[in-house]
């Protein structure tokens, strides 16, 4: 009985095309726009968690006015013999603005005995690694390709420090990293410390790494007594940033997208809910062969349960397909931020059958149970009035 | 449009949320697979990075990498615009640990040590 029921509200909803594909499309637009939205957050979430078991332990910064300066590369020794702590590297990096790019890149020191990196390995596009004392770099591709360079070229990046020496572009970072290296150039310490105009003996700030991670907090507090001038950095906050951050602006799309939403879930209930004349005509002809109310309750709720389960199956797939298939066009940059060398990378979905199933539920059941009120009214209605009228 | 069809297309309609659930999930975890294999090269290049944030706003360097960069950065991309990304806002500074060890720094009963404490009683 319920399958002829369900035939018969397809039969309607075919019968009533332009409605119900006005219905459910708004409801699919709504649908696929939160779903973006979720998966491209959780996706960015997910890609900066990747990265964070290379992160030290704990970075160390010096702050002059409440803001992070050089620290001396001899401050080491005030940390490197507090228990736990296995080893503490000076870092090399900074910031310098391109006027060609009218935007920063990152420039990092590589400090000596790191794991090479290699075309092999898959970190590299094509190259190879540093050579130190060759004045040598790494860059993204995307970088290399916006300043025309290919591997043997040299550039003079502009810096106020006569030691700077114009460099040879060696490789190119494989373009699946680009996340994390659209910005980036990879070169020797003393390279990075001439073209930041690092004095020789600081460093940018201080990697720790401890034997226990467990114990991060209580070096934390060790090194605050001993630098009090320090900034300490756990690695465990560094995940709460990431979700505050994404999460951030995440909330900022949605807050812009809620009256483009609102206006098309009014109009989605404004036409689930009224009840046109041939529809009354339709159901007081039904009555009148013998249709029960609840018959025709069922069948009102099974073509609302019908469009809101298309539109939720159509809005998902949607979502899913203008993120991962087709790399977010339009949403991106809103969510990602703003870059001049934006970098490609295809996202990975973090999203599981819980995830899906949530945002389902959250869209069908207020849906279907929104239009129990509609159908009731519909099913109770008098066939005669209705025929009259 | 026979009574059977329209039937079998309704039922695929009430079913559609469920195979799109599942062909949702086996593509993503397909695509996580793939990704996975990519992680000794990330690894590699990961530890010379200084922090494992995304390149995503390197116009702005205190956006570049919010998890280490300046607390409480005045940020603005233009006069008057709203800030979207406060770094302060995101990071706050561990004040739990620094006020534990401004506490054992200083002997008690002085006016330093006071203030720390009426400081913690009011938190």
């Amino acid at each position: 009985m319920k399958g002829s029921l369900l035939a018969h509200a397809f039969g309607a909803l075919a019968r009533r095309r332009a409605r119900s594909i006005a219905l459910g499309g708004g409801l699919a637009f709504a649908v696929a726009l939160v779903a973006a939205v979720l998966f491209l957050t959780e996706s960015l979430r997910g890609e900066a968690e990747r990265a964070h078991a290379a992160h030290p332990d704990i970075v160390v910064q010096k702050l002059v006015g409440g803001r992070p300066t050089t620290i001396p590369a001899s401050e080491r020794a005030k940390i490197a013999d507090i228990p736990s702590v296995r080893e503490v590297t000076p870092r090399v990096w900074g910031y310098i603005f391109l006027p060609a790019l009218q935007g920063n890149v990152t420039v990092v020191g590589t400090p000596r005995g790191v794991p090479p990196i290699s075309v092999a390995n898959g970190a590299l596009h094509s190259g190879r690694d540093l050579v130190p004392g060759e004045h040598e770099m790494i860059a993204g591709v995307d970088l290399a390709h916006f300043l025309g360079m290919l591997p043997g070229d040299e550039l003079g990046l502009p810096s106020a420090d006569p030691r700077a020496h114009a460099m040879k572009l060696v490789g190119t970072f494989k373009s699946s990293l680009d996340l994390w290296t659209a910005d980036v150039i990879l070169c020797d310490e003393d390279d990075a410390r001439a073209l930041l105009g690092l004095p020789d003996g600081d460093a940018t700030d201080l990697a720790v790494t401890l034997a226990n991670p467990a114990e991060a907090r209580i070096v934390a507090g060790t090194i605050i007594e001993r630098l009090p001038t320090a900034r300490v950095i756990e690695r465990d906050l560094l995940e709460r940033v990431h979700h505050l951050s994404y999460g951030r602006r995440a909330g900022l799309v949605l807050g812009a997208s809620i009256p483009a939403i609102l206006a098309l879930l009014v109009l989605a209930w404004d036409r689930a809910s009224g009840i046109g004349a041939d529809e009354r005509r339709e159901i007081a002809v039904l009555k009148a062969v013998g249709w029960s109310t609840s018959d025709v309750l069922w069948a009102k709720l099974f073509e609302s349960i019908l469009v809101g389960a298309g539109a939720t199956a159509l809005g998902l797939l949607l979502g899913y397909a203008w993120v991962f298939w087709l790399g977010a066009p339009g949403l991106r940059p809103a969510l990602v931020g703003w870059s001049v060398l934006y970098p490609r990378a295809s996202l990975t979905p973090v999203v599981d059958v819980a995830q899906l199933l949530g945002v389902t539920i959250a869209v069908l059941g207020p849906f279907v149970l929104l239009s129990v009120v509609p159908a009731w009214r519909a099913a109770t209605a008098d066939p005669l009035e209705s025929m009259r009228s | 449009m026979t009574d059977a069809r329209a039937r079998a297309i309704g039922l695929l309609l009430l079913a559609s949320p469920a195979l799109v659930v599942a062909t949702l999930t086996v593509d993503a975890r397909a695509r996580r697979a793939a990704r996975r294999a990519e992680e000794p090269a990330l690894a590699a290049v990961a530890v010379r990075l200084p922090s494992s944030d995304l390149a995503l706003s390197g116009g702005a360097r205190w956006l570049r990498a919010p998890s280490i960069e300046e607390p409480g950065a005045a940020f603005a991309d233009g006069p008057a615009l709203p800030d979207p990304d406060p770094a302060g806002g995101a990071m706050a500074p561990p004040l739990d640990v620094w006020s534990a060890a401004a506490e054992r720094s200083r002997p008690a009963g002085s006016p330093a040590r006071m203030l720390i404490e009426k400081g913690a009683r009011s938190r």
